[in-house]
């Protein structure tokens, strides 16, 4: 086998690269199955919004307040697929403290961004019967937030997911009138379907 | 003395087992990394790192165990006492011949 050799420079550049590539590994393990997780369940919360639209027309008049209950149900499924996940894809990789500490980490980044997507919200004084329509606007664009910042972070691939993510809700809402939920929920499952094959294809889900 | 002078141990001074002894003593302890790990995030074929792992394992730097986890074989890999000390050393020697002067290839 043909030996490179190494100036002390590239020594030491080999092992700050090598640092930070294994910890990011270490921390998007299961980023594909989380993705398409959260993909799947924001899509079933909008396609939810759109069957009651169109099949029950009074429920929303007769109980104000279901977005939020559903948005909070949905939320709490993917926290804890998250976590399961997490916790599952860095068991493969690591044993012990380094897979718990990356798993805890990732876990924390995301509870932060849902837990904020909730604060923000509530200060805003959206948590009202007046505002509760306006709660998916601002909490997805803090979700999508997320994804861009990770990406930019770790995979640029994810920021491109939280860019689509964002294209998925913020364009139907505003240009498909009553089918803007049915093309939000739609564009939100193409985009995390095709950024978990993506980075399923580059090998390291 | 010349940067000449300074040695790097050849068995990790080498830019796969550089990398592998890197990912293996940032760990704990106890700490022990999957094979199928350390491949994918090295980029190394299967053949390429065996044969790395080898002759750091023959050197006494690293451990390698399998065990089954839900019928499926997992092999893990650890570096050992040896060979954290002697990466300490390598890290040290690598810090005295970035300082020098002139330093070239070591």
């Amino acid at each position: 086998m043909a030996q490179a050799r190494l100036t002390p420079e590239e020594g030491w550049r080999t092992i700050h690269d090598t640092l930070a590539q294994s910890q990011s590994s270490l921390y998007l393990a299961g980023t594909a199955y989380i993705l398409l997780l959260w993909g799947a369940l924001v899509s079933v919360y909008f396609f939810a919004l759109f069957a009651i639209a169109e099949l029950a027309p009074g429920f929303e008049a007769s109980y104000p307040w279901y977005r939020g209950a559903l948005w909070m149900a949905i939320g709490t499924s993917g926290m804890i697929g998250s976590a399961l996940i997490g916790h599952r894809e860095g068991s493969r990789n690591a044993d012990h403290a380094t897979a718990r500490s990356a798993g805890l980490r990732v876990f924390a980044f995301w509870m932060a961004v849902v837990a904020g997507a909730f604060l923000i919200t509530g200060a805003a004084g959206l948590w009202s019967a007046d505002g509760a329509e306006k709660v998916p606007y601002v909490a997805i664009g803090i979700v999508c937030l997320g994804y861009v910042l990770f990406g930019i972070m770790y995979r640029p691939a994810l920021a491109v997911v939280g860019l689509g993510m964002a294209a998925a809700f913020y364009i139907p809402a505003y240009l498909a009138g009553d089918f803007a939920a049915l093309g939000t929920g739609a564009g939100m499952l193409a985009v995390a379907v095709l950024g978990a094959a993506w980075i399923h294809r580059s090998g390291q889900p | 003395m010349t940067s000449e002078d300074i040695f790097l141990d050849e068995t990790i001074h080498q830019p796969s087992r550089l990398r592998v002894m890197t990912m293996l003593v940032a760990q704990p302890e106890d700490g022990r990394l999957a094979y199928g790990f350390i491949q994918k995030t090295l980029g190394l074929t299967g053949g390429n790192l065996t044969t790395h792992l080898r002759k750091l394992e023959d050197a006494g730097f690293l451990g390698i165990s399998k065990e089954f986890v839900n019928s499926r074989p997992r092999t893990w890999v650890y570096a050992t006492q040896e060979g954290r000390r002697a990466f300490t050393e390598y890290l040290a020697n690598l810090e005295r011949a970035l300082n020098w002067p002139a330093s070239g290839t070591v």
